[in-house]
């Protein structure tokens, strides 16, 4: 049988970097980010974050293959920001948003228990 | 360039329903790739412990050795431990082969049939070497059926033995994900849906006499609206039965009275479902995903090389473009 093995869809394998980056070369403030064995999950939800961003001109995520385990997300910006830039921020927001998450989650579970208790 | 600049959302939470293994919650102002995500990670991310590795020692039962370990992978386990223990694959004190507390616990099980009667093997005669990692159905948890003698707790059934028939094994339970096998997911089913917004047009509805609004009501396949038996008025009793069906807004247009209803979904609200199968909390379920979704946005921030490597290349670049 010739299948992959089952763990390369979330192990990145040695040697290979778990993120790359590549400039456009014809559009100012536009590049490529690369992320290696990640999919849907983690594509969307840095996709939506960054059409919130008022600098950023285009975002969109591709998983270019089922069986090519990695996420293309492809950010153009105004001279504001830059993909780097509007990237970092997104991952700092989404962070932040799920801190609060987990906090007001926590702080409902407990408040839950004290109504049977 | 405005450092200070967020779009971050502020989203809070409402538990409706909570059990073990069950649980209903309102999730607002957030997005729906933030809920797809959340749901996507408690099916195949969130990780638990699963039998995954077995030595048949003894099998003179009907079914063959490799379709036991199969069932015996399916099995669910208390699996309350597996955030704190490591995957084999990542496991420096051991070979992966077992016997090692940081990335798996043991099980034996050793059954043979003495008599005419059929003997059930079920998850009850699994013996774990840690206590706190056992198949779910043996704790007794199900509360609701408790004191209903013909109720009692009897396992999951492995197989059946006759007479003089045994089997005899060794397995080894690992930490795992979904996403690498679906007897890792601790997930028995988890959705989410919009939360719809319906508007009544009041003065539309008074000009239908009581047995038009009766037959508007009953145009609807789940029961969203109800006549109020004092005011014979038409009030919604359930938003959340709507299955966006639209046959209310076609009922209304076809009896002539378009806008009767407006029907909205909120798009930064969702109603949650989590059932589990019992491998850990739905509650568990939840706040592990979120943490994996962090730990998962973390692991895609740019190295300190790649970032820096981009900005000599912008230098670069200018100084190209200067020099011309
Ligand atoms: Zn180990």
């Amino acid at each position: 049988m010739n299948a992959p093995d089952r763990y390369e869809r979330f192990v990145v394998p040695e040697g290979m970097k778990k993120v790359t980056y590549e400039r456009d070369m014809k559009i100012m403030n536009a590049g490529t980010f690369t992320a290696q064995r990640e999919d849907h999950t983690v594509g969307n939800v840095i996709r939506m974050q960054l059409h919130r961003d008022r600098s950023v001109l285009f975002a969109g995520y591709k998983l270019p293959h089922p069986l090519e385990y990695k996420i293309i997300v492809k950010i153009q910006t105004t001279s504001q920001s830059s993909p780097m830039q509007a990237y970092n921020l997104a991952l700092n927001d989404l962070d932040k948003e799920l801190e609060h998450l987990k906090r007001a989650f926590e702080a409902e579970i407990s408040h839950k228990q004290n109504e049977y208790y | 360039m405005d450092m200070s600049s967020s779009y971050q959302r502020v989203p809070s939470v409402r538990i409706r329903e909570m059990k073990d293994d069950f649980l209903k919650f309102e999730l607002r102002d957030t997005d729906a790739s933030i809920a797809n995500a959340l749901r996507r990670i408690m099916i195949a991310e969130v990780p638990t412990l699963a039998i995954d590795l077995v030595e048949i020692e003894a099998n003179s039962s009907v079914l063959n050795d490799e379709f036991i370990a199969h069932r015996l992978g399916l099995i669910p386990l208390k699996s309350e431990k597996a955030v704190n223990m490591l995957l084999s694959r990542d496991c420096n004190a051991c070979d992966g082969d077992g016997r090692c507390d940081f990335c798996s616990v043991e099980f034996t099980l050793d059954v043979k049939c003495t008599t005419d009667q059929t003997l059930d093997v079920t998850s009850q005669d699994l013996r774990s070497s840690d206590l706190s990692v056992v198949p779910v159905d043996s704790l007794g948890q199900n509360t609701g059926s408790m004191g209903d003698a013909a109720l009692e707790q009897r396992g999951i059934l492995i197989v059946k033995l006759r007479r003089g028939q045994e089997l005899k094994l060794r397995a080894i339970a690992r930490k795992g994900i979904g996403k690498d096998h679906a007897k890792w997911s601790p997930a028995a089913t988890v959705t989410f849906q919009y939360e719809p917004e319906i508007h009544l047009n009041e003065t539309l509805l008074e000009t239908l006499t009581l047995d038009q609004k009766r037959e508007w009501v009953e145009s609807s396949p789940t029961k969203v609206f109800d006549i109020d038996q004092v005011t014979q008025q038409v009030v919604v009793v359930d938003p959340e039965a709507y299955a966006y069906d639209e046959e209310v807004i076609k009922k209304a247009d076809a009896m002539g009275k378009p806008g009767l209803v407006e029907i909205i979904s909120r798009e930064d609200s969702f109603i949650f479902t989590v059932e589990s199968t019992g491998a850990i909390k739905a509650a568990d379920m939840f706040l592990n995903a979120i943490n994996i979704l962090r730990q998962k946005l973390d692991g895609v921030r740019l190295s300190f090389d790649t970032q820096e490597a981009d900005d000599q290349f912008g230098e670069l670049g200018a100084h190209m473009r200067g020099g011309l």
